[in-house]
């Protein structure tokens, strides 16, 4: 009976205590190596609902609406990123957005209405702040996605200044064109939208911002809420025309920021650097850095790093988007004093595409020589020096590798589900110079086409961890944490090949990592991309290594540790099965896999 | 479990009235005939009845507007609520042989009225519409009806138990031990996505769409209170004073459900659910001039943390009341004597909702501490001030801190009020004619619930001046 008694107090007392809401984080830098880092990129609303009472408007099924996913939901499948070897999260924009659009739900996050308002849509700041503990506690990361180029669609142009956004259809086909006329995405003018009557033109178009509170779409209370913190131009027809590229609205109606003025640029670095702040966040992935012009990211860099630097927080990545697979372009962005790094889209074209994703297609695979040329080009196109007060390693060393993203269709779609692609594919990125960033679903084997197919619900596979693509990740990635070569090591590429039919080497592709930050530690990949045949490291002459000949080396991912032995001319000839990999380390440094 | 639990309860009770009907010690009629009358003996007289308890009143917050209610913690100080009244339409009956009965109708209307509004429609309410008869000690009521035990006046709350269901309800007087027991059971389908939904499907016969209620799910309750007077000079020495002990239960059950998002055509199963209810009550009074001092203790879980007419609007992830929770302890009391009086009450509660996230707006500690202190000038007028704190802290975050630190709001309030009471002067003296005017003062937290162009989250004190009137005469519910 006194037990029961006792029991009823504590329940009394239990209730006394609300909870806290957690408090504010004292920054601290938790990155040694972002190179050390594996990144699995989230789409919030879509990896796990963890509390149904922020399902606000969810549509479960229909990929282009709310599906439910939150903070929370992470939060609590930590456990599960871990088991797959994940120690960075990325993940989509945290501010409050254009609720819906055009009945296309901002689920993604990217049309934002607020930069200092949470999105309710995925928990509230308590919610977040408990999240990115819980990450720091278990010795992950957690990467932000952030926009400065754009606000999600708050006003429309008053072409005809009749107060209302129009839409109608102008022409008959046949004396003239039809035409879509769009208030809220009007096609690029250079001299900004122009207001037209019957009578002529008559000037700039007045930019009305629309007040409709039941989809987050009202004015910004500050700077954002004023016609003059935008371009104006309408929309980007023509993206070879760098004018429009930095001036122009970003199809879909989302309005592009005055990002040369000043106040915008300090109310940038402002926005972004005060959720740090809050929330005790390791990184940026900043989008459509393209779309934004070079003194910007120069100010913004510096701004932010300066800012939170002073709060003790340091090797703080900041990598950028730049959706295009002209090189140099994307490189231009890591000269110094600018980002970090950059998402390495070139390679997601010309590699994981090309090479890995096309290697079922007859003829239609392009050869692991591009991949030596596009690596080379790295060293020119990419900055070498480390960014000041940034990461510490230059950007051509840590580039963001990724087989897929929310933008393009998944590896598998293209892939047309060849499964062994995916996961040589996967060998590569866990292995390749820079660092891996795993979308989320992959490792559940999503296949989604372009968007929003490739934004699947992934709570649907039960966070399953018996997948043998799953396990195949948690392997490659326990190896990749095993072995620092293949984390920091400097990378030279033994052997490429322009063949890619029956030829005796088509589709081998091997690098060594070794050197640089990683000592004498030594690793050697060998790939055959080939679909159809095992090939080898030598057509006429065999690959030749960096290991000393005599040298035995282990191949660490095939379960039976197959021994390998560098000859006596310093070269190693081996057979690759088709569409597999062998991760070879020296025999005397091999260790055990935890 | 638990239905099958309260009906054993009213079995046992039945079977008790049965014994006492039965038992030759106390013979049930005293008629020198000595036999049991027939029923064709029946003479009922009775009368129609009319009460009503009413507050009507209109003010000012001397900017332009009306004022407006502005308590936010779920029980605040009454003087500023919006105007009520009810229409109790009653027939009483007694017959013959000890038994009595009533048939109650109690309309109710709700502000705001025509001369305010120009609205020419008025809702009424039915908050009661039941009949009860009673036998000896025995007292069993069917119907609709408002059911309930004590309150504290200046919060306008009936801590303890509060019903609003249509059922029935049986309770037996044991007048050696001056004990009752009440039990009753009661359903309710409130009109709300939680418990009930209409959907079209295609039409059996012919063309078109007909309606199917494709989710019905009644709310259930059953309660059970016993009571023990002390009373009568048997604990106190002045024969009109008292004590009361109750011990109050209740179990609420849900049935399970599938209800139909009609935006996305999705079926959202909703499964059954449960909570349970305990609480007593410690009473006091002087019998002198209404004075009195009434303590409440009681705690909930899961569906019965939610009053009936509130349905869960947060769920743990399973769309059940999970581990919601409430806890409270009140204070009520009024000392008066022929100068002065002073009316207090007072509560601590927690609340939690099933929500698994670690924070919500559903999740909070609240309480109020108002005080009405009042001296008589003469018969007839005093001046009565009404002092209060009202304060609440949520397991959310304050939208307007940069440390993440949670929001607390809270509130001063002071309302000054002559009165004119023609009944005589006395804290429950009524009707009762005010002048009011009342300062409150939030704080930043109180401004913080409300939207930057709501006028609560502009005003650092809110001003308030009306008239007021208050009554209550006859009425079954205000006894």
């Amino acid at each position: 009976m006194r037990s029961q008694i006792l029991l009823f107090a504590l329940t009394v007392a239990s209730c006394a205590d609300i909870g806290g809401t957690g408090q504010k984080a004292q920054l601290a830098t938790h990155v040694d190596d972002w190179r050390d880092e594996v990144i699995y990129q989230v789409i919030v609303d879509r990896f796990a609902d963890g509390d149904i009472n922020n399902d606000y408007t969810v549509s479960p099924g229909f990929l282009g609406k709310y599906q439910g996913g939150d903070w929370k939901g992470i939060e609590d499948h930590l456990g599960y990123l871990q088991d797959l070897g994940v120690t960075t999260l990325w993940i989509s924009p945290i501010v409050k957005n254009v609720d819906s659009d055009a009945d296309i739900d901002a689920y993604h996050g990217y049309w934002q209405e607020d930069l200092h308002k949470l999105d309710a849509h995925f928990g509230d700041a308590a919610s977040l702040r408990s999240l990115v503990n819980d990450a720091h506690a278990r010795g992950m990361k957690v990467v932000l996605d952030i926009v400065c180029n754009h606000m999600g669609q708050l006003f429309f142009y008053d072409i005809n200044k009749n107060g209302k956004p129009d839409e109608d259809i102008a022409g008959n086909g046949t004396s003239s064109t039809v035409t879509h006329i769009n208030e809220y995405d009007p096609d690029w003018d250079p001299t900004g939208v122009q207001s037209f009557s019957s009578a002529g033109p008559a000037g700039r178009a007045p930019i009305i911002f629309i007040n409709d509170p039941s989809v987050n779409r009202t004015p910004p209370p500050d700077l954002m809420g004023t016609p003059g913190a935008y371009h104006g131009f309408g929309r980007i027809l023509n993206y070879n025309d760098p004018a429009q590229v930095t001036l122009g609205d970003f199809p879909g109606g989302l309005k592009d920021v005055a990002t040369e003025l000043p106040e915008v640029r300090a109310y940038m670095i402002d926005a972004f650097s005060n959720w740090v702040e809050q929330f005790d966040f390791d990184g940026f992935r900043i989008d459509t850095v393209k779309h934004v012009e070079h003194e910007f990211w120069q100010t913004f860099t510096a701004g932010v790093r300066a800012r939170i630097g002073a709060e003790g927080k340091h090797n703080f990545i900041m990598f950028g988007e730049a959706f295009d697979g002209n090189d140099s372009l994307v490189g231009s962005y890591t000269v110094p004093g600018e980002l970090d790094s950059m998402f390495y889209f070139p390679q997601h074209y010309q590699v994981f595409h090309d090479v890995f994703s096309q290697a079922h297609v007859p003829n239609g695979q392009a050869s692991t020589a591009q991949i030596e040329a596009l690596w080379t080009a790295r060293k020119t196109n990419y900055g070498s020096e480390p960014q000041n007060d940034g990461i510490g390693v230059a950007p051509q060393k840590a580039l963001v590798n990724f087989l897929d993203n929310h933008d393009v269709p998944r590896f598998l779609y293209d892939a047309a589900g060849d499964v062994a692609a995916l996961r040589n594919a996967l060998t590569f990125l866990l292995t390749e110079d820079g660092i891996p960033c795993i979308y989320y679903g992959t490792e559940q084997e999503f296949d989604g086409g372009n968007d929003p197919s490739n934004r699947e619900v992934l709570w649907t596979k039960n966070f399953d961890e018996t997948g043998a693509t799953f396990q195949h990740v948690a392997l490659v990635a326990k190896i990749r944490k095993a072995y620092v070569a293949l984390r920091r090591g400097d990378t030279k590429v033994v052997y490429s090949t322009p063949h890619v039919a029956q030829e005796t080497d088509a589709g081998i592709f091997a690098f060594e990592r070794t050197g640089g930050d990683a000592g004498s530690a030594y690793a050697l990949v060998v790939l055959d991309t080939n679909a159809n045949k095992s090939s080898s490291t030598g057509d006429v002459n065999a690959m030749a290594v960096s290991a000393a000949p005599g040298t035995v080396l282990v191949d660490v991912l095939d379960p039976a540790q197959t021994q390998y032995t560098v000859a006596a001319d310093g070269t190693l000839r081996m057979q690759v099965p088709a569409q597999s990999a062998s991760i070879l380390v020296p025999q005397d440094q091999v260790v055990p896999i935890q | 479990m638990p239905v099958r639990s309260t009906f054993a309860a009213l079995a046992l009770l039945s079977f008790a009235i049965d014994a006492r009907a039965d038992n030759p010690a106390k013979p049930l009629d005293q008629s020198p005939q000595g036999r049991a009358p027939e029923v064709s003996d029946v003479n009922p007289t009775g009368s129609f009845e009319f009460g009503s308890y009413g507050r009507v009143g209109i003010a000012s917050d001397l900017e332009g507007r009306v004022a407006t209610p502005l308590n936010f913690v779920s029980h605040g100080p009454r003087f500023d609520e919006d105007s009520y009244a009810e229409l109790e339409l009653r027939r009483e009956d007694k017959f013959k042989q000890g038994i009595e009965s009533r048939v109650v109708a109690t309309l109710a209307l709700t502000a705001p009225f025509f001369h305010f509004s120009g609205d020419v429609n008025q809702m009424f309410l039915v908050r009661n519409l039941y009949a009860q008869a009673k036998y000896k000690g025995f007292v069993a009521w069917i119907g609709s009806r408002m059911y309930r035990g004590d309150d504290i006046y200046l919060l306008d709350w009936w801590p303890l138990d509060n019903q609003n269901t249509i059922g029935g309800g049986v309770s037996y007087d044991f007048d050696k031990t001056d004990t009752r027991i009440a039990v009753h059971t009661g359903m309710q389908r409130l009109d709300d996505p939680y418990q009930y939904q209409v959907t079209q499907v295609p039409s059996p016969f012919g063309i078109g769409a007909t309606g199917v209620e494709s989710l019905d799910r009644p709310r259930m309750v059953q309660t059970l209170k016993l009571t023990q007077l002390f009373r009568n000079g048997r604990v106190f020495k002045k024969p009109n004073a008292g004590m009361k002990l109750t011990l109050y239960g209740e179990v609420q059950e849900i049935g399970a459900g599938v209800f139909q998002d009609p935006t996305s055509q999705q079926e959202v199963p909703l499964p059954s659910d449960w909570g349970f209810l305990v609480g007593g009550q410690v009473g006091f009074w002087t019998g002198e001039r209404d004075t009195h001092l009434n303590m409440f203790v009681r705690y909930a879980h899961g569906l019965a943390a939610y009053d009936m007419l509130a349905v869960p609007t947060t769920f743990a992830n399973d769309h059940t009341t999970g581990d919601s929770q409430e806890f409270l302890f009140a204070l009520g009391g009024n000392w008066e004597n022929a100068y002065f009086g002073i009316l207090g009450g007072a509560y601590y509660r927690y609340f939690s909702d099933g929500s698994e996230a670690a924070t919500s707006l559903q999740r909070y500690s609240e309480g109020t501490v108002d005080v009405r202190p009042q001296v008589y000038l003469g018969n007839y007028f005093g001046i009565a001030l009404d002092a209060s704190y009202q304060a609440r802290r949520y397991a959310f975050p304050d939208p307007n801190s940069t440390t993440g630190a949670p929001l607390f709001a809270s509130m001063w309030r002071f309302a000054l009020m002559p009165h004119f009471s023609p009944f005589g002067k006395g804290s429950y003296k009524r009707p009762q004619f005010r002048v009011i005017y009342a300062l409150s003062v939030p704080d930043a937290g109180f401004k913080a619930l409300y939207p930057v162009e709501d006028f609560r989250a502009q005003r650092d004190v809110e001003h308030y001046l009306g008239l007021n009137v208050e009554w209550w005469f006859n009425s079954s519910s205000y006894p």
